[in-house]
C-alpha cells in the first residue's frame, strides 16, 4: 500500500481491496469488536443522547469564539514556560517541526501517534531532514516497519494480520519472538522500542485538546508510549490542529467521557495525561523545552465555508466502525490521511475536490456514521455538500452528466418512464436465481463484489395500481 | 504578516461569553456512582478487566513497607523498589528493600502516592513535583500506588487542581494495554503489566 497504490484512483484502489480476501478480514474483526464494545459503553451510561447533544454545544461554541480562545491558550501556555508556534499550511508546520529539532541537534525523534502528524506529512519530512523516526504506537511501529500508511485513525495496522506482523517482526526486530502468540509479538515489540523511547533526542505527539484556560496540552494511550515518548527526551513538541481547543478541564472531561467510549467502548483510556509547559525547577523528569505547533492547513477556510461543523471531530473512528463501505474496502482505498466517513469529508479540504470527489459518491448515504458520532456531525449532509459542489463546478465525467441528464428527460415523461421499469424489472426477473442477481449487464461494478436481490415482479405504479383497483 | 497573525485575523469574532461556556457544563451526564459507598465503587472499577488491579489495604503508612513485600513476594519478585523522594515515606522502614531512587530501563517495581482515586472509572490520580517524579511510573513491570482512602472521589470532574497546574497531571486507569494486533487484548504493551492499589485508612502526615 506504498507508491504505487497512492497513485491509483479512488476505483482502482476499491477494487483491489475488494479482491483482497484477507484484508476483508482483518477489518471486520476489528471493526466488528469496536462496534459492538461501543454499543455495549453507550447502553450503560445514563444519557448518551444528552451527552452526544452536550459535546456538540461545547465544541460549537469553541468553533464560534476559536480566536479568542486560541489567544488565551497561548498566553497561558507561554506563562506556563512552552513556546508556542502557529503554522498556515502543512509545509509550515513542517519546516517549524524540523527547525526545531535542528536546533536541538537532534538525530532521533520518538513519535506518538498523531493523524495530524500524517495529515502535515512530518513522517516524511523528518526522513527528508535526515532525522531517524521511532513510531513507538504499537500499531504505528508496525507500519512505519512496513512501510505503509495508517489505515484507521485508532488502529492505523487494523488491515494487518497476526501472520503478516510476525513475519515483519522476525525480519526486523533485533530479538524477535519464537512463540507464535500475540503476546509474544507485543514483547518483541516491547523489547525493540523501549531503549530506542529512551534514547530519543525528542519526542513529538498531537494533542487530543489544548485547555484555554491553562496552556495544557491532552494526550491520551492505551498504551503508555506518549508518556514514554515525552518524558525523557530533552524537547517535547506538540502538533496539533486548532480546532483542538477546549474552554476548560470540566469540558475537557465531558470530551474525554465521549471520546473513549465511542473510539473504543472503555469508560476512560488507560492514560490521560495534561501537561502544563516544560520540566519545572526541582523536577527529576520532564524536557527542558516545550513546543507547541498550532496547525491551521485548511480549517479556518472550513470554518468560513460551510464546513464549521466538521471542526468538532474528535477522531474517535466510531464512523468507519461503523461504516458499511468502509468495512468493505478498509482504509488504504480512501487514498488520503483520513479514511472513513470523516475522512471522506475531509480529504477533499487537504487534497482537492478534483482529485478526490469519488469519496463522496462512494457513500450509501444510510446515515449510520451520524448516529453514532459523539458530537452528532451531519457526515451525510456534508458529502451531499461535496457532492453538489462536484456537479456544479463540473468535476463529474461527461458518462455521469450524459446518464443523469438521460434519467431526468425520461423522468419528466411519466409515460416512458413507467415503460422503462417495467421493462427493466421483468429483464431483473429473468435474470435472478433464488432471490438474487448475481450477473447483470452493465452492472458488473455492483455484482462483481455483491448479488444485487432480486426485485418484485411489478414496478410499484403496477402493484399501486393494481391494489386501487381491488 | 505572520501565521499567527493570518490565522487569527480570519477568526476574529465576539469574545466567548465565560457564563456561556459554563453553562455548558451545568449538570454534566455523568456514569452513576453511589457516593456513600465510594471505596466499593472504586473496588468494583478496578477489578473490571479493562482496568484489572489488585489492590490490598493498610490502616497506617507504617504498614506500606510490609504490604509491598507481600505483593513482590507474592508476584515472585525480588524485595527491589523505585521509591519516590516523598517525605510522607520517610517514616517507613524500608529496610528490607534494595531502593532506588531512579528508574532504571528494566525496573521491576516502582511506587507512587495518588492524589485522587476516581471511582467513576478506577482511575488514579498523580501530579509531578521535585517528590514525585512520573518516569518510574511508565518504566516499571510492577506499579505499586498508594491510595488514602479519603482522597477516593466519585467523578472525574474532581480529579484537576483549581488554580497553578502541576507541570503534568495524569490519570492512569489500568495498565499499559494495546489491541493493535487483530482487536486482541495484550497487557504490558510498553509500561506497567501488573497495577497494585493499597488503600490507607489513616489519614496521611
Amino acid at each position: 500500500m506504498s507508491g504505487a497504490v497512492d497513485t491509483a484512483t479512488f476505483k482502482e484502489r476499491a477494487d483491489m481491496a475488494l479482491a483482497d480476501r484477507i484484508l476483508k478480514v482483518a477489518v471486520e474483526r476489528t471493526a466488528g469488536t469496536a462496534e459492538t464494545k461501543r454499543a455495549v459503553a453507550v447502553d450503560a451510561f445514563p444519557d448518551f443522547e444528552a451527552a452526544r447533544d452536550r459535546a456538540a454545544a461545547i465544541k460549537d461554541h469553541v468553533v464560534a469564539h476559536l480566536g479568542a480562545y486560541l489567544e488565551e491558550f497561548e498566553a497561558n501556555a507561554i506563562a506556563a514556560g512552552a513556546k508556542v508556534h502557529w503554522a498556515s499550511t502543512a509545509d509550515e508546520a513542517c519546516r517549524i517541526v524540523i527547525d526545531i529539532c535542528k536546533a536541538a541537534g537532534a538525530k532521533s525523534v520518538a513519535r506518538s501517534k498523531s493523524m495530524l502528524g500524517e495529515e502535515i506529512g512530518l513522517p516524511h519530512a523528518l526522513a527528508e531532514a535526515g532525522i531517524g523516526r521511532v513510531e513507538t504506537d504499537l500499531a504505528e511501529h508496525i507500519i512505519q516497519l512496513a512501510d505503509e500508511r495508517p489505515s484507521h485513525i485508532i488502529w492505523p495496522a487494523m488491515h494487518k494480520t497476526r501472520e503478516q506482523v510476525s513475519a515483519l517482526f522476525k525480519a526486523k526486530h533485533r530479538s524477535p519472538h519464537e512463540e507464535e502468540t500475540i503476546a509474544a509479538m507485543a514483547e518483541s515489540a516491547r523489547r525493540e522500542l523501549r531503549t530506542q523511547m529512551l534514547g530519543a533526542d525528542v519526542g513529538i505527539s498531537g494533542a487530543n485538546f489544548l485547555i484555554a484556560d491553562t496552556g495544557a496540552i491532552c494526550t491520551v494511550t492505551n498504551e503508555g508510549n506518549a508518556e514514554l515518548s515525552l518524558v525523557p527526551p530533552r524537547v517535547h513538541i506538540v502538533t496539533a490542529g486548532i480546532e483542538k481547543i477546549v474552554p476548560s478541564m470540566p469540558h475537557a472531561i465531558h470530551m474525554l467521557r465521549m471520546l473513549a467510549r465511542s473510539a473504543t467502548g472503555a469508560a476512560l483510556t488507560q492514560y490521560t495525561t495534561f501537561y502544563t509547559g516544560p520540566k519545572r525547577a526541582g523536577d527529576r523528569d520532564g524536557p527542558e523545552e516545550m513546543h507547541i505547533v498550532l496547525v491551521d492547513n485548511g480549517r479556518t477556510k472550513m470554518r468560513e465555508e460551510g464546513l464549521a461543523e466538521m471542526l468538532r471531530c474528535i477522531r474517535c473512528g466510531a464512523c468507519m466502525n461503523h461504516c458499511v463501505v468502509f468495512r468493505q474496502i478498509g482504509g488504504h482505498a480512501y487514498g488520503g490521511t483520513y479514511p472513513g466517513p470523516m475522512g471522506a469529508v475531509l480529504t477533499p479540504v487537504f487534497d482537492g475536490l478534483k482529485q478526490s470527489r469519488d469519496l463522496a459518491s462512494a457513500c450509501t448515504l444510510n446515515g449510520k456514521c451520524q448516529e453514532v458520532c459523539p458530537v452528532r456531525i451531519p457526515l451525510p449532509t456534508l458529502l451531499k455538500g461535496w457532492r453538489e459542489k462536484s456537479w456544479r463546478e463540473g468535476l463529474e465525467p461527461t458518462s455521469m452528466r450524459w446518464g443523469l441528464g438521460l434519467w431526468a428527460w425520461v423522468a419528466r415523461r411519466p409515460a416512458l418512464y413507467r415503460l422503462g421499469t417495467g421493462v427493466a424489472v421483468r429483464a431483473m426477473q429473468m435474470l435472478g436465481k433464488k432471490g438474487w442477481i448475481d450477473r447483470l449487464p452493465l452492472a458488473g461494478g455492483w455484482t462483481r463484489y455483491r448479488d444485487m436481490p432480486k426485485p418484485a415482479p411489478q414496478t410499484f405504479m403496477e402493484q399501486y395500481r393494481k391494489e386501487r383497483r381491488q | 504578516m505572520s501565521a499567527r497573525d493570518a490565522i487569527l485575523s480570519r477568526l476574529k469574532g465576539v469574545a466567548p461569553d465565560k457564563a456561556e461556556a459554563e453553562a455548558l457544563l451545568v449538570a454534566p451526564e455523568q456514569p452513576m456512582v453511589d457516593e456513600r459507598a465510594l471505596e466499593a465503587e472504586f473496588l468494583a472499577r478496578l477489578a473490571l478487566p479493562s482496568v484489572s488491579a489488585s489492590h490490598d489495604a493498610i490502616e497506617t503508612i507504617a504498614d506500606l513497607p510490609a504490604a509491598v513485600a507481600r505483593y513482590l513476594e507474592a508476584q515472585g519478585e525480588t524485595p527491589t523498589l523505585c521509591l519516590p523522594p516523598d517525605p510522607r515515606l520517610n517514616g517507613c522502614d524500608w529496610s528490607a528493600f534494595t531502593l532506588h531512587d531512579a528508574a532504571a530501563p528494566d525496573e521491576v517495581a516502582a511506587l507512587a502516592i495518588a492524589r485522587r482515586g476516581i471511582a467513576e472509572t478506577g482511575s488514579l490520580v498523580f501530579e509531578t513535583a521535585p517528590c514525585a517524579p512520573m518516569l518510574p511510573n511508565f518504566l516499571a513491570l510492577h506499579h505499586i500506588v498508594l491510595l488514602p482512602v479519603r482522597d477516593i472521589v466519585a467523578h472525574l470532574e474532581a480529579a484537576p487542581l483549581t488554580g497553578a497546574q502541576p507541570r503534568a497531571h495524569y490519570w492512569i486507569t489500568g495498565v499499559s494495554g494495546t489491541t493493535d494486533i487483530e482487536g486482541t487484548y495484550v497487557r504490558g504493551a510498553h509500561g506497567p503489566r501488573f497495577l497494585h492499589v493499597i488503600l490507607l485508612r489513616a489519614p496521611v502526615a
